[in-house]
């Protein structure tokens, strides 16, 4: 079994709840002195036990856009030694911040995942996140902590990727699903043998359904493991994944609570942006009981997103994005329907009589214009295509709403 | 877990000085209780003991509770203070000293003798006074004294208090050593900066509340901790 803090990973449930006991009390003390937001609203509540919690004020993305960029920070910028971004509600843009303390610790809870997944200071790393998106930063930390030998380039290029693959051979890949599958479609493409390859593990950023692992591990010839992370708390190191399947919080780290089939979180130990009662806007449900890797965190089974967003290609899309694209373009106004896969978004726009031409290029230009506008503002490929108008059955469907198929 | 405290209300009249304290000290371990003066240090160490009964909230030894128990009570139960200032008895001699810390101990004089090994400084001067011993034996002499209780946990108040930086370093040197052998500490300092060398856990005290939490090694780089103790910031340290 392989555990890199069998001291907390392992802890015994009363030990860690007194441990989460104290820093709970200890984070609302920061909270209180440091936070405005908080002062206001923790004004009179005390923790006497865990149970009290429940008694808390939550926090939501909302609050926490709201509060943008550092109305929520517990530190004075001058501590602060890392930001990282992430989107929040209708896309609009949260900053999480970092003290040299939270980078450690997330090199440290990043590390457990990655020996957990067998990682050693033995093996070579490569972190394939197509330029660089949030989370790869985690990985790189944690490999650090692990010591083990990281490849830091990260080209966009499948090519260039599977040719590191080859040339670096790397023990253990890090990476998105979208990635994952490209490169093992690449590799079938170009008829290499992903025995060939060095690869061992194949560790992918968000949890994926049974069969896309199963393709995934015999396109690279890997075993894979997955990660589940939330990006505004931590992604990767909220939890780790065992040799049994199931995803452990970190509980000396997070305080979890499912309210309503919503994943809820609380920092524990985070110094520049500590969150109390975080409205996940993830489904989830938790299992406690032992399980057969020894660790004691509460296990988790996350669902499908709470609040409208996708992913396309690793990238956090919301319908409202779409659509206030498409106002800004000239087929603003225009009902249309979303259709969402894991890889691409395509819009369908119904045209009205006012936008139709009989010549191709003046319908190909608005279709490119649009295009362009949806790579440039959301930083995703969208297909665009134009439809007949529907015969209108409800008049308030047919305006302007937004179908949407996923 | 060797001591166990949830919630720990403390006070004094109608003031309460420690506001829910809630802290773990497990075996083998050296934690430190670190904090300015006034955060309540001293009136956490002292309601552990009984010396300062709590008004509400649990202490707990071995997983058994201890919240009203006699102050004698609980060097039977293995966990000894030694008190800010030392506090030895300056009219008695080095030997009497020790052998009033064993009192409860039907073996004192054969702990004597470990105690004495431990402290060679202690055997030259076994007749000598208390009184007249220099600021840095005498703190040796209340360890000593502490010791002869044959303690599980050890509670130590602010033994670098008036000592010079020298023998600061000693006094820290010989907790070690003593935490090498197998005993807990639960070490209160004002002084932050020494304390983080040698404990493997600290926590910070701040108007009776714990502040951050976490390990010497993390709160040495904790800014606000540096900040408020350390007096300068770790750029300006290494500077």
């Amino acid at each position: 079994m392989n555990v890199f803090e069998p001291r907390y990973e392992l802890m015994s449930r009363a030990e860690l709840e007194q441990l989460q006991l104290e820093r709970l009390q200890a984070l609302l003390a920061r909270l209180k002195r440091h936070v405005r937001r908080y002062r206001e609203k923790l004004a009179g509540c005390q923790v006497q036990s865990l149970a009290d919690l429940a008694r808390l004020p939550f926090t939501t993305p909302e609050e926490m856009a709201d509060s943008f960029p550092y109305g929520l920070f517990a530190c004075p910028m001058r501590e602060i030694i890392r930001l990282h971004t992430s989107v929040g509600p209708e896309g609009r843009p949260l900053v999480i911040g970092h003290t040299r303390n939270d980078l450690t610790q997330w090199g440290r809870l990043v590390a457990r995942q990655l020996v957990a997944s067998g990682v050693t200071a033995n093996d070579v790393l490569q972190v394939c996140f197509g330029g660089g998106a949030y989370g790869s930063a985690g990985y790189l930390f944690g490999a650090q902590t692990v010591e083990a030998s990281v490849i830091a380039e990260d080209p966009t290029h499948v090519d260039y990727q599977v040719a590191m693959l080859q040339n670096y051979r790397p023990t253990v890949l890090v990476t998105t699903p979208a990635i994952a599958l490209d490169l093992a479609q690449r590799i079938e493409q170009r008829r290499l043998d992903p025995q060939s390859l060095n690869l061992r593990t194949v560790l992918l950023s968000r949890p994926v359904d049974t069969p896309t692992r199963e393709q995934i591990a015999a396109g690279l010839f890997a075993r894979v493991q997955c990660n589940f992370g939330v990006s505004e708390i931590l992604d990767p190191g909220l939890c780790v994944e065992c040799e049994a399947g199931s995803f452990h919080i970190q509980e000396d780290h997070f305080l979890a609570e499912v309210h309503e089939g919503e994943l809820v979180l609380t920092t524990l130990c985070r110094e520049a942006l500590p969150l109390l009662r975080y409205h996940t806007r993830v489904a989830a449900e938790t299992v406690a009981g032992r399980c057969a890797c020894g660790r004691t965190g509460l296990r988790l089974m996350p669902g499908r997103r709470l609040d409208g967003r996708w992913w396309v290609k690793d990238t956090p899309v919301y319908a409202r994005q779409v659509e206030a694209v498409l106002s800004h373009s000239r087929a603003a106004g225009r009902p249309f329907t979303v259709t969402v896969s894991d890889r691409q978004l395509a819009v369908a726009i119904e045209l009205s009589d006012d936008l139709f031409a009989d010549t191709v290029w003046v319908i190909e230009s608005l279709r490119r214009e649009i295009e362009a506008e949806f790579l440039g503002r959301l930083g995703v490929v969208v297909e665009v295509r134009f439809v007949n108008p529907r015969v209108p059955t409800d008049p308030d469907v047919a305006t302007t709403t937004a179908r949407t198929a996923v | 877990m060797l001591l166990q405290v949830r919630n720990l209300r403390a006070g004094y009249g109608s003031l309460e000085v420690v506001h829910g304290v809630s802290l773990h000290v497990c075996r083998g371990e050296i934690v430190g209780l670190l904090g300015a003066n006034g955060a309540g240090k001293t009136s956490l160490l002292k309601s552990l003991v009984g010396l300062l009964p709590p008004r509400q909230g649990e202490v707990l030894v071995d997983g058994r509770p201890t919240r009203g128990q006699p102050p004698w009570r609980s060097v039977s139960n293995g966990v000894v203070l030694v008190p800010e200032g030392k506090m030895i008895f300056p009219d008695l001699t080095v030997r009497e000293n020790l052998l009033i810390g064993g009192y409860h101990n039907p073996d004192r004089l054969l702990q004597l003798d470990i105690v004495l090994e431990r402290f060679p400084r202690l055997r030259e001067r076994q007749q000598q006074l208390g009184g007249t011993l220099s600021g840095g034996e005498q703190q040796m002499l209340a360890l000593g004294r502490a010791l002869m209780a044959r303690p599980r946990l050890l509670l130590l108040d602010e033994p670098s208090l008036g000592l010079a930086p020298m023998l600061v370093r000693e006094v820290f040197a010989e907790i070690q050593r003593l935490r090498d052998l197998g005993l807990t500490v639960l070490l209160v300092e004002q002084n932050v900066a020494a304390p983080l060398q040698i404990a493997d856990r600290a926590y910070v005290m701040e108007t009776g509340e714990i502040i951050p939490e976490g390990e010497a090694d993390q709160l040495r780089h904790n800014a606000q901790v540096q900040r408020a103790y350390l007096g300068s910031t770790a750029e300006e340290q290494s500077a």
